[in-house]
């Protein structure tokens, strides 16, 4: 029998052919082929010992990149002796998620308003959220989490009840004041978790607590009975209408302010510029208000300086002289456009992640 | 054997192998790669030995640098690192990072006439020989029931926590950052400290017992007030440091592309910045980059941002090279690496390229004038020298001021600019609390923040009433203080007793 192994003919030319395994397919396709330019078995022969340990040579070295990525894609995260045990998650839709860690001591610390930050594995970014809930009973603190940049996405993935995170610092930044007799807590996209402590601070405290959350539709409310809990007045605001009024939060609280003239405080947390806008609501209605500011920062304690914000013209840093700040007095320009200082590192973080991932 | 003197030594300085400018710019492995055997013995030959020594003094932990350097020329290696571990820690970490020309080294009489002797570098050689061979000096402890908390795990924090830990201690250290160092691991690079440097003199103190909790946030996670009254503390000790950044003021600081050095430096040195995607810090370095300052935080920050990717890097201050407050080593090393140096210019605006990031600077040329109260020439715009830079990063290395969260969190009392108030011991207002290093004197060096820290371990033992078998203390402390329960402070360790929760119910 002649010997054409990884041989074969298109018309009379011989070409050689080597599959590709399954999983570097994307990488290589289906198989590795060329044509060896002859109508001769012998030359082919001859050439096809040239061919296929050169097509080896490159599975070789596509599988040894596949396994480098996915080397980078899984740093470890962390173990029971230094990590943060992760008690409970809750999904509230396709992007935002809630994670109850395990961290007594500062849940004892932690008040409403302040933040922490999160490392998710040995090679991850500090990344700071607002402190969403804190239980000091049972020793834990929650935060609600937005999927939307690669270090949060690999969060969602990762993030498993029973794993640790990497490292837990706080709380940082100032606690919210809290003197105020009828307040309007105002949160919106990755604010509403957030404006629950302050909601639930405001209502113990012995305010008349307004609480106005906007979503994007019905399906993505969440937490509503805790906000009722701790609010006299709930309002609820969808983009699509599904639930509440149709609408942005600003509608709310213009809805609140036109109700009640006795407002004498407002907090909003959310994106920047919802912020922006909740602070021209009440700008007319001269009501003090205050915003959490969410720069990007890398220590949280006052070193870098990368969390600068502006306010009534001076340069404060949101990790040590915030968050909150007088709305009135903030700069939002300036924070819109220093949220967006890497963009584009960020943008090829997350696809490539995302590919390394597929 | 006759004494020696400057003529029968060596002349020339021992050579210490560096690796080459064009190599280095691009790597982030050690620049200066340290002596061998031979180059040692020979530096060591040119100590005179003096029986009067001027640079002990001019140690700031009086590190018997005679003693040391003559067991290296007796080839006793182990028995000069014993020398050096009576005063310091961190021989390795000094021998790289001591301002030596100002300190031992400047006050060298071999320096009169030739090139001082090389101490840092001996000291660094021995050093590096006892983490090669794993030599420790851990002394018999006999454990005594206190327990000291220090706030901050950096040089200061460091000094002290090994100090009251020999004398016994139970001491924890407390660090913010999830990595242990302070401004050793997030500030001064790689080239110039490799971390597995600082990782073995971290592994020293925990051998000697001391424990290091990161990921701690001394004022938000707990109070100095709750150290001493609900964690049971004993006394404490405040290394936190002078990091928080200063900014000019200048119209454009907030645009896209200028920061402060320390950004850039905890980006690159803790966060793997450099190594982006692979890590998740993104540094957004651009091609060309000005520094403006020239301190050694400026140093590190230009020739960072060379070995990240910077395609030209320039050095802009207001003075000249001789006003320039850093190393002279680091000045040449940055120099021969390609840093382009504008002296005498100073930034007067950062202008907008129309979406926000810098474009460019416009600067001024400076001239120099009368001394100033720091006693170097002042320096006075040139009128009508104002001229645009093209740069697309602008990073700040201008100072820095008091961390600001301890005095946000504590009624311990500060002066005007924010600094610990701590009296000649290092005391502060609040009793069994002591400070020292940066938050106390301002930035400063590695081993002046280790030399406050010790004196501080001194002052807490005679507060506590230890016995320090270390070192006698010598210095009295303020007999002007408050009498606390009719007891003056000086006589305090007198009459101290440790009394256990234990016992007080009984």
């Amino acid at each position: 029998m002649e010997d054409t192994r990884y041989l074969f003919r298109r018309n009379r030319t011989w070409w050689v052919k080597v599959s590709v395994p399954k999983a570097l397919r994307d990488e290589l396709g289906y198989d590795l082929r060329c044509s060896l330019h002859t109508e001769s078995l012998d030359e082919a022969r001859k050439a096809r010992d040239v061919a296929v340990p050169e097509f080896r040579r490159r599975i070789r070295e596509a599988r040894a990149s596949l396994q480098q990525t996915r080397a980078c894609k899984e740093p470890a995260m962390a173990d029971d002796e230094s990590g943060f045990l992760i008690l409970r998650r809750e999904d509230f839709s396709d992007v935002t998620f809630l994670l109850e860690v395990e961290a007594p001591l500062l849940a004892r610390a932690a008040e409403p308003g302040q933040f922490v930050i999160v490392i998710l594995h040995e090679f991850g970014e500090r990344i700071p959220l607002t402190i969403a809930d804190f239980d000091r009973d049972k020793g834990t603190v929650t935060l609600v989490i937005q999927a939307v940049g690669k270090s949060s996405c690999e969060m969602q993935q990762r993030c498993r009840v029973g794993t640790h995170l990497h490292a837990l610092v706080g709380p940082m930044g100032f606690p919210s004041e809290l003197h105020a007799d009828k307040v309007v807590c105002v949160g919106g996209g990755l604010g509403v978790a957030p404006i629950y402590p302050q909601l639930r601070a405001f209502k113990e405290s012995g305010a008349y607590v307004i609480g106005v959350v906007g979503f994007r539709n019905k399906e993505l409310i969440f937490w509503q009975d805790k906000f009722e809990q701790y609010c006299d007045e709930l309002i609820i605001c969808t983009d699509d209408g599904s639930a509440g009024i149709e609408g942005r939060v600003t509608l709310g609280l213009q809805a609140a302010l036109d109700r009640h003239a006795d407002i004498d405080h407002v907090i909003a947390i959310g994106p920047p510029i919802m912020m922006k806008a909740c602070a021209e609501t009440t700008r007319p209605y001269g009501v003090e208000t205050i915003v959490s500011m969410n720069p990007i920062m890398v220590d949280g304690t006052g070193m870098c300086g990368g969390c600068r914000v502006t306010v009534g013209g001076e340069i404060k840093f949101a990790c040590v002289d915030g968050p909150e700040f007088d709305a009135h007095k903030v700069d939002f320009d300036e924070l819109m456009n220093r949220l967006g200082r890497y963009r584009g590192d960020e943008k090829a973080a997350l696809d490539n992640w995302k590919k390394a991932a597929s | 054997m006759a004494r020696k003197t400057v003529r029968t030594i060596p002349q020339d300085r021992a050579t210490m192998p560096t690796q080459a400018p064009a190599v280095r710019a691009h790597n982030f492995d050690e620049v200066a790669l340290g002596f061998d055997l031979d180059n040692a013995l020979l530096e060591s030959e040119r100590c005179l030995l003096c029986p009067n020594p001027n640079c002990v003094p001019a140690c700031p932990v009086n590190i018997d640098i005679p003693g040391f350097i003559e067991k290296i020329s007796e080839k006793k290696y182990r028995e000069a690192y014993d020398i050096l571990t009576e005063s310091t820690l961190l021989p390795a970490i000094c021998g790289r990072v001591c301002p030596q020309e100002d300190q031992c080294e400047g006050v060298c009489p071999v320096g009169e006439s030739l090139e001082p002797v090389a101490i840092g570098r001996l000291e660094r050689w021995i050093g590096d020989m006892a983490i090669k061979e794993g030599w420790r000096n851990i002394p018999p402890i006999q454990a005594n029931s206190f327990r000291i908390g220090i706030v901050g795990s950096g040089p200061a924090g460091m000094a002290c926590a090994a100090d009251m830990a020999k004398a016994g201690c139970d001491v924890t250290i407390y660090e913010a950052f999830h990595q242990a160092g302070g401004v050793l691991r997030y500030g001064i690079p790689e080239f110039r400290l490799p971390n597995e440097v600082l990782d073995a003199e971290l592994e020293n103190l925990k051998a000697l017992g001391v424990k290091i909790e990161c990921n701690t946030l001394v004022g938000r996670l707990f109070t100095i007030e709750q150290m001493l009254d609900e964690l049971g503390f004993d006394a404490v000790f405040i290394g936190t440091g002078a990091g928080y950044p200063s900014f000019m003021g200048i119209d454009g600081e907030s645009l896209n592309g200028v920061l402060s050095a320390n950004e850039l430096l905890t980006r690159c040195n803790l966060m793997g910045a450099t190594s982006f995607p692979r890590y998740d810090t993104p540094l957004g370095l651009g091609k060309r980059v000005a520094v403006i300052g020239s301190g050694n935080t400026a140093m590190d920050a230009l020739r960072v941002s060379l070995r990240a990717g910077a395609e030209e890097v320039y050095c802009l201050y207001r003075r000249t090279r001789e006003e320039s407050p850093a190393r002279v080593e680091e000045l040449e090393h940055a120099e021969e690496e390609g840093i382009r140096f504008e002296w005498l210019t100073a930034p007067v605006e950062i202008l907008d390229d129309g979406n926000k990031n810098v474009r460019a600077l416009r600067c001024q040329r400076m001239e120099l004038g009368e001394p100033d109260d720091s006693g170097r020439r002042r320096p006075i715009p040139v009128a009508g020298s104002e001229y645009e830079f093209e740069v697309d990063t602008v990073v700040y290395a201008i100072g820095t001021n008091a961390n600001p969260i301890i005095g946000q969190t504590s009624k311990i009392a500060l002066n005007k600019w924010g600094y610990i108030e701590a009296d000649d011991n290092l005391a502060t207002s609040i009793a069994g609390v002591y400070a020292g290093g940066d938050i106390v004197t301002g930035a400063a060096t590695v081993i002046l923040a280790m030399g406050t820290g010790r004196k501080a371990a001194r002052s807490m033992k005679t507060y506590l009433g230890i016995r320090d078998t270390a070192s006698v203390y010598e210095e009295t402390p303020d007999s002007g203080g408050d009498e606390i329960f009719g007891i003056n402070p000086a006589e305090r360790s007198h009459v101290r007793i440790r009394v256990t929760g234990t016992e007080l119910c009984q």
